[in-house]
């Protein structure tokens, strides 16, 4: 599994990208099928006209392939698979749908017809189904708590920059790791890069000052790591699992696109109590599954919505759904960029831009940021820029920890997570019947509580 | 396991025709903010390499090792970024549509009509041609044998007003090998992932399969 994200990075090749995009409409078509109940016959060519109604599982684009940002409800086109519409795009008319939330890379299923061979008049946007929660057995459960059911979880999840924009200061880290040891005393933390943010304005200017307690100054940023971050993290008690998850941003790491590889423990000189994950990373406390991944998809979804009782809705649970709806962690497609004005000719308003940073999407690999066995997450942790929260969505708890330390050098947060044991008796698990046999949900969402502290 | 036989690529062309459309690395002065171009130990109206290292000709502020370094290497991710923004440029004149959005057919072009090819407008070719020119600024016998990419050519604003002769320059690469090894270690770091530098028996032969 995590060799798989040891692919060398720095070869897009164009028709492996598209291999997997079209892949990606094809693999909701049997789900839609299923759910309905539909037959093959239900479904056609959405961008050929028809009389009839047909159904139609494609991706939201814009009508131009020139169109970047902006879009609204008359700018939105549908894309169709090799199978279903040889690839051809075809503009769509939404205006007999009340409510909607649309973005572009989303794989929809319509319902509708193209009468008059220029646009797909929707009736209906059938929504996706959500994957199913993951299970265990009475015995799994067991065996994982072996009758210690008095014991609660404590989990700590961090997320990076851990320096403000304007200076090195590791304080405020170190000032953590203090209060993690002494008073939090968490059984486990996952922090998230950027640890050393390539995109921090002091690398820009140029302005890395000297290091006070180091006797030999660093001469590169991964020796800024290994000399000056590494050795407050390497303060955190040895009892206390910690899990690092990288940020494209991060200095640290040569594989700067997402799906991104793991950091290399050696490499940042870190003792063995920390892990190192890949981004995105699915793995398991006790029975609770976490799904964690690092890109901001809360900030980069621009949705195109309609309708009040979507709009009135809370914006992040509307993201997180369409994440869980979509089985990926970062369903945007193109990935959003980040980019800086530099100057703009009054002659042509010509804008130039300069390219500051973006979701660096490796798209031939982005199967890997799928959902893993198309389970949902028990917990998904996806920081952002934005502010923090945590929610239950549809059963799962989804979390932004925020960042730890603001731009500016106030004070960001962390976010604490305390779970019940998972206990066959006490009936906050539901019993399902299964092909294998009585298995339960976990419903980590009735037993877990989330605290979001300032440092 | 003959498939994953890895071997260098193009080790032949000469440089100067290998980057003629890399960009120059800029850096800014930490401590005046002026912002110049680094090329190497070459003449320069704003900075010379001395036998301490890398001085400001503006304000004589000397950099520290990790001043270039970390500066070296946001340049570098940001081209890396720039790369993986995945802009497409069709290659019909007539057409030049430059677009992020894929068709499920790669190649085709999303114009109405047009029959262009799109490609990845930063080629990975282009962004390890990049990346060789920075390791190239850093390359002491590069710069002792003089085989770096000229910065400005007679005529240009910036041109150098002195210059540097070939002795001084020969004696300054020895005296800031230490640096230089350091800067290239942050560039060996991103070629060392970068795919294109090694070629697989498969993709040699892929023209044969089209
Ligand atoms: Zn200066
Ligand atoms: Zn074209």
């Amino acid at each position: 599994e995590p060799k798989k994200y040891r692919f060398r990075t720095m070869r897009q090749n164009l028709v492996e990208s598209a291999d997997y995009l079209d892949d990606q409409i094809e693999s909701f078509v049997p789900i839609v099928q299923e759910h309905y109940q539909l037959s093959k016959d239900d479904f056609g060519d959405p961008t050929i006209q028809s009389q009839s109604e047909i159904y139609a599982v494609g991706r939201i684009v814009p009508d131009s392939p020139t169109t970047e940002g902006f879009l609204n409800p008359e700018s939105l086109a549908l894309e169709t698979s090799r199978i279903s519409g040889i690839g051809r795009r075809i503009s769509l008319n939404l205006t007999e749908v009340n409510d909607f939330s649309l973005f572009c890379g989303q794989i929809v299923a319509l319902k509708g017809k193209n009468v008059s061979g220029d646009y797909f008049l929707v009736t209906e946007i059938l929504s996706l189904p959500y994957p199913n929660s993951p299970v265990s057995t009475t015995e799994d459960i067991q065996k994982l708590y072996n009758g210690k059911t008095d014991r609660t979880s404590k989990i700590i999840v961090t997320s990076g920059p851990y320096t403000p924009a304007t200076s090195f200061d590791l304080t405020y880290l170190a000032e953590f790791v203090d209060k993690v040891n002494t008073s939090i005393k968490p059984h486990a933390i996952v922090m998230f890069g950027p640890f050393i943010d390539v995109t921090n304005p002091l690398i820009a200017s140029g302005n890395l000052p000297n290091f006070p307690n180091v006797k030999v100054q660093p001469k590169t940023l991964d020796e800024v790591f290994s000399k000056v971050i590494a050795p407050i993290l390497s303060q955190i008690n040895s009892k206390i699992q910690v899990v690092l998850i990288p940020s494209t941003r991060d200095a640290l790491t040569k594989h700067a696109a997402y799906p991104q590889d793991s950091f290399n423990r050696n490499i940042l000189q870190l003792p063995k109590n920390f892990k190192c994950f890949a981004n995105p990373a699915t793995f398991q406390i006790n029975e609770s599954f976490f799904g964690c991944s690092n890109v901001d998809v809360f900030k980069d979804m621009k949705e195109v919505t309609k309708g009040g009782t979507i709009t009135l809705r809370n914006r992040f649970d509307r993201i997180s759904e369409h994440v869980l709806n979509q089985r990926r962690f970062y369903p945007v497609f193109p990935g959003g960029i980040k980019k800086k004005l530099i100057s703009s000719s009054d002659s042509k308003d010509k804008k130039i831009y300069e390219h500051l940073s973006g979701a660096d999407l490796e798209v031939a690999y982005l199967g890997l940021t799928e959902f893993v066995s198309s389970f949902t997450p028990d917990v998904m942790i996806i920081p952002s820029e934005l502010q923090q929260f945590a929610r239950v969505i549809q059963n799962v708890i989804v979390i932004n920890p925020g960042v730890f330390v603001k731009a500016t050098g106030v004070r960001g947060s962390y976010a604490q997570l305390s779970i019940l044991p998972a206990n066959i008796d006490d009936g906050k698990l539901t019993k399902v019947e299964s092909p294998d046999g009585e298995v339960y949900l976990h419903n980590v969402w009735k037993r877990a509580r989330v605290d979001l502290i300032t440092i | 396991n003959g498939i994953d036989t890895l071997q260098p690529l193009e080790t032949t062309v000469a440089d100067i025709e290998r980057f003629k459309d890399s960009s120059a690395l800029e850096l800014t002065c930490p401590n005046c903010a002026n912002k110049f171009l680094f090329g190497g130990i070459i003449a320069s109206n704003f900075y010379t390499m001395c036998y301490n290292g890398l001085q400001c000709k503006n304000c004589e502020h000397i950099f520290s090792p990790l001043q270039i370094t970390s500066q070296l290497e946001r340049c570098i991710r940001s081209h890396i970024s720039l790369y993986y923004a995945g802009w497409l440029v069709c290659d019909d004149k007539t057409c030049g549509t430059v677009t992020r959005q894929i068709s499920v057919f790669g190649k085709r072009c999303l114009s109405d009509g047009c029959t262009g090819v799109m490609r990845y407008k930063y080629s990975d070719k282009k962004l390890y041609n990049q990346l060789l020119y920075f390791d190239s600024l850093f390359d002491c016998e590069k710069n002792k044998n003089q085989l770096l990419k000229p910065l400005y050519h007679s005529g240009d604003i910036d041109y150098p007003i002195s210059s540097l002769n070939e002795s001084s320059i020969k004696v300054l690469s020895e005296q800031n090998r230490d640096l230089f090894e350091t800067n290239r270690s942050v560039v060996q770091k991103y070629l060392s992932d970068c795919a294109r530098r090694y070629v697989d028996l498969g993709s040699i032969f892929e023209f044969m399969r089209e």
